[in-house]
């Protein structure tokens, strides 16, 4: 009988110390945690320095969705910046319904185009809400902090060496006895 | 049914447990072996028995399963499972999806432990297509899955307790301590990859997103903090005598029982057997590292806490060892992804397995399918989920409506793997 | 003043305060297991979120009181209102100060147990008349739980009784105020008496770690599963009644009552009350729960001895007291 009351006044204990403690809660919405640099939650379409609009509407992040959320209509109009004419993305669709949060089409972009931002999207009482089109996307690059990560800083992260003259290369050789089962 | 667990036995659930040294005092004890094909009809021709139905809709079936109970009073005469409830047809969508884009897929199979997932998926992929693993990449693969390990287990451990003692009490509060925890490396997580859950950060080849500066202080001060506040989770909970009287000589699954199920992981190891893909067929940096394995002999729900807690331990010992010493080098051995028909491949055929939180998650993969070879042909996930809750029709006559929610708890099911 | 309007005025106003600090207590509950739990309780409605409580019942009224089809209507609808009912009813011989109670009982411990006891009825019909079987599974598991813990409670309860001579809580009292608190003195048997009173009021209320009837997680919600909106409420706030009379109980039989210094008695009752009130709920919070078994096991292996040592320990007392008076 003795062990229960001793374990009771343990595990009292232990809560009550935590009591004392700080809460580790925030108050949401009110207060947000400050993300890191390459959380990424939302989408945002870039335009260059010069105004121009970087999405080339390859279709590149549409054909490797795995979800399939990305729809984008592509045309061939003069730019405004530099007069010439090139391929433009008339219609970007990006359903954040369905979306994984893969960051698979910022990999395989281009030009650079499309990244991701800190923020979430908050959440929304009709599903066209949360359905991003163009307009939204660009007003994204304006309103909301961006990751760290785009397409150019990812590959560079991830790429293999460069080709090394021979006698660095047999070194590097001799590392890479990558056991894969 | 008293058990009485020895002082030094507790005392020594603290201190790192070594191989082939079973942490408690207790003989080994022998599942008593409930029939899953007894026939209800003759076993009660009146009909006295209650069907209870603990249902999908169940604060603590883990997930949506369904276990229908043949109840004689509240002893539980048969008990039936049913899965399926979240089968949302991955391998299907296997033949479909490239090999690319497959691995963002599989984060959501066992969506506690995406880390392991998404490692023996391009394992597999690896070993199907001939790519050779960086040293760097495969070692940092390690450490993140041993990171992962331990977020794994902190919110096994949390909701374990909320099954024991309710989600408005004691097991609440050692729920929201677990995750006050796991929020430390899910931070962790975030710094490196960007999302906290489901990363995608394996590619073939290597990973795919690189150390960030100051990651290492970061991982280091959550380990530190993990570590002190399991000493606080021990005394809070696992040596409580109310949680020792609901956890001792409940759910025995005995050596023969797994073996013949086929469960791996945590429940085979609190069985007696000794059996750990990451010691016994090394994979990436394992061969490298000495994995000390715990294993128990009294294959109960305390014994499965505490392999699963001096798991967390090894865990905190192996990223300790990893996380100074990362290999300079690449990240990858292949081109980044730029399409999506990077990989291809002709038939062959390959399989790989890694030791998850709850056993040997191996992936089987035919390659040479739609989209000219990219996309597998056929890719078969063995989970080791679906093995453990194979051994419930066994283990759960004989015990009572509270013991049947403790020992789901314990067995650790992850409905997204077990339906896939 | 005639005797009945008094008891009537007594009743009211004990019956509003009631009523009231139990609302309360589910803000301080909120708040205090937040902080258990290294998280902020409600903050947005009032400072701090103090009127938590008054936007909870608001919510539960306007839900919608399900009755289903095949449940026992009269049945279903009559056990929240009776849980309350009784529930108050043992507040009636509380003495919350020398002359502040109620209707002093000569049998007022009696009284309590009786009342006591009657409160595991209504969760019964609530299992019964649910037609729900997990709601029947917690109705039982209540029944059986609530008859075996009478008798540790009675004999705990005895041991007061047995020392300071009479059944009537103000003698009680009274008698501690003379003589020490049962809780100190004497050292022994009323210290043991507490310490199994406790437990036994804890099984009687149904709170963890004796909460199988309502065990969230293997009952759904035990015997409340089919109940929503206001009947729900009712056996939520029953429940956190009953744990706040069973507290006033409790210090008024062990902790001296409105007994203490400086402060008028009123004060002392309501502080000794609302710490054992916040004791029970970090118990609450803390611990996980037995098996119906176990508790059981508990309750007839060890409680029903060792309180039957007590009270014949408490009674050898006694006697040895007159003996040496003479």
């Amino acid at each position: 009988m003795m062990p229960y009351f001793v374990d009771t006044l343990r595990s009292l204990f232990i809560t009550m110390r935590n009591v004392l403690r700080k809460p580790t809660t925030v108050h949401f919405p009110m207060e947000r945690r400050v993300r890191a640099e390459r959380y990424r939650a939302s989408f945002a379409l870039l335009h260059d320095q010069s105004g121009e609009e970087l999405c080339i509407g390859c279709k590149a992040c549409e054909r490797i969705c795995p979800s399939e959320v990305i729809t984008v209509d592509a045309e061939k109009r003069e730019s405004s910046v530099t007069g010439k004419k090139r391929s433009y993305a008339k219609a970007f669709t990006l359903d954040q319904n369905a979306c994984i949060y893969c960051e698979l089409c910022v990999q395989v972009c281009p030009t650079d185009a499309i990244v991701m931002t800190r923020t979430a999207q908050e959440p929304a009482f009709h599903r066209q809400t949360l359905c991003l089109n163009m307009e939204r996307l660009y007003d994204n690059e304006r309103t909301q902090p961006l990751t760290w990560a785009n397409a150019s800083r990812l590959i560079e992260m991830q790429a293999p060496p460069a080709k090394e003259p021979a006698k660095a290369q047999d070194n590097a050789d001799a590392d890479q006895t990558g056991q894969a089962r | 049914m008293e058990v009485e667990v020895a002082s030094s036995a507790v005392s020594a659930s603290r201190e790192i447990s070594a191989n082939q040294r079973p942490v408690t005092n207790r003989s080994p004890a022998k599942t008593r072996r409930g029939d899953p094909y007894l026939d209800i009809a003759a076993y009660d021709p009146e009909a006295d028995l209650m069907v209870l139905n603990l249902g999908p809709q169940h604060p603590s079936t883990h997930g949506v399963f369904r276990l229908k109970l043949y109840l004689d009073g509240e002893l539980i005469v048969k008990a039936v499972p049913f899965c399926g409830y979240l089968h949302r047809g991955v391998e299907k969508l296997c033949e479909k999806l490239t090999y690319v884009q497959l691995v963002p897929i599989f984060d959501k199979n066992d969506y506690v432990s995406p880390m392991m997932n998404e490692q023996s998926l391009v394992m597999a992929f690896e070993s199907l297509l001939g790519v050779e693993v960086p040293r760097r990449a495969r070692y940092l693969r390690t450490l993140l899955a041993e990171l992962q390990r331990i977020a794994s287990h902190l919110l096994w451990f949390g909701a374990f307790a909320m099954d024991l003692g309710g989600a408005l009490g004691g097991g609440s509060t050692l729920f929201m301590y677990c995750f006050r925890e796991r929020e430390l490396i899910l931070d962790v997580f975030e710094e490196l990859t960007g999302c906290r859950f489901h990363y995608n950060t394996h590619m073939i080849g290597g990973n795919r997103h690189d150390v960030p500066a100051g990651w290492a202080a970061k991982v280091h001060s959550a380990i530190d903090i993990i570590e002190h506040r399991l000493i606080e989770y021990e005394n809070y909970l696992t040596t409580n005598r109310i949680y020792l009287d609901r956890t001792c000589g409940v759910g025995v699954v005995d050596a023969d029982l797994a073996m013949e199920l086929g469960i791996t992981g945590p429940i085979l190891r609190a069985a007696g057997i000794d059996h750990d893909l990451r010691r016994d067929a090394p994979y990436h940096a394992y061969d490298e590292l000495e994995v000390r394995v715990t294993t128990d002999i009294a294959g109960d729900c305390e014994a499965r806490t505490r392999v699963r807690l001096a798991e967390i331990r090894e865990s905190v010992r192996l990223v300790r060892l990893m996380i100074d010493g990362i290999p300079e080098g690449p990240l990858g051995s292949r081109k980044p992804i730029k399409t999506n028909l990077a990989e291809k491949s002709e038939r062959g055929h390959a399989y790989a397995a890694v030791e998850s939180p709850r056993g040997e998650l191996g992936i089987y993969v035919i390659g040479g399918g739609a989209n000219r070879g990219a996309s597998p042909y056929r890719l078969k996930i063995r989970s080791p989920s679906l093995h453990a809750l194979s051994c419930l029709p066994y283990v759960l006559p004989g015990h009572v409506v509270s013991d049947a929610v403790a020992i789901l708890g314990s067995v650790d099911p992850i409905m997204g793997e077990v339906d896939r | 003043m005639s005797p009945y309007l008094r008891a009537l005025i007594y009743s009211l106003v004990i019956i509003t305060l009631l009523l009231t600090v139990t609302a309360w207590s589910i803000w301080f509950e909120r708040k205090f297991s937040g902080r258990m739990q290294s998280r902020v309780g409600p903050t947005f409605y009032g400072p701090f979120g103090l009127l938590q409580p008054v936007v909870d019942g608001l919510k539960l009224l306007q839900k919608e009181f399900l009755i289903p089809e095949s449940a026992d209507r009269a049945l279903f609808v009559l056990a929240p209102p009776l849980t309350v009912i009784l529930a108050l009813g043992t507040a009636a011989v509380v003495p919350f100060g020398s002359e502040v109670v109620a209707a002093d009982l000569d049998v007022g411990v009696l009284y309590i147990l009786a009342l006591g006891s009657l409160t595991t009825v209504p969760v019964w019909i609530a299992g019964w008349a649910s037609n729900n079987k997990y709601s029947l599974l917690g109705g039982m598991r209540a029944v059986a739980q609530g008859i075996s813990y009478e008798i540790p409670l009675a004999l705990a309860a005895l041991v007061p009784v047995i020392l300071a001579g009479s059944m009537s809580l103000t003698d009680i009292v009274n008698y501690q105020i003379q003589h020490g608190w049962f809780v100190f003195w004497p050292p022994g048997p009323g210290f043991l008496a507490f310490l199994f009173f406790l437990p036994a009021s804890l099984a009687e209320a149904n709170r963890i770690p004796f909460d199988i009837p309502e065990a969230e997680s293997e009952l759904i919600a035990g015997v409340t599963t089919e109940y929503t909106g206001m009947g729900f409420g009712l056996l939520y706030l029953a429940e956190y009644l009953h744990t706040l009379i069973v507290s006033a109980v409790a210090s008024a039989l062990f902790f001296g009552g409105w007994d203490g210094p400086l402060l008028p008695g009123l004060h002392w009752m309501v502080a000794k009350t609302l710490v054992l009130f916040a004791g029970i709920f970090a118990i609450r919070w803390s611990l996980v729960r037995f098996r119906s078994d176990q508790l059981m096991g508990i309750c007839w292996r060890y409680l029903v001895p060792i309180g039957l040592g007590l009270v014949m320990v408490s009674a050898i007392w006694v006697q040895l007291a007159k003996a040496s008076a003479q």
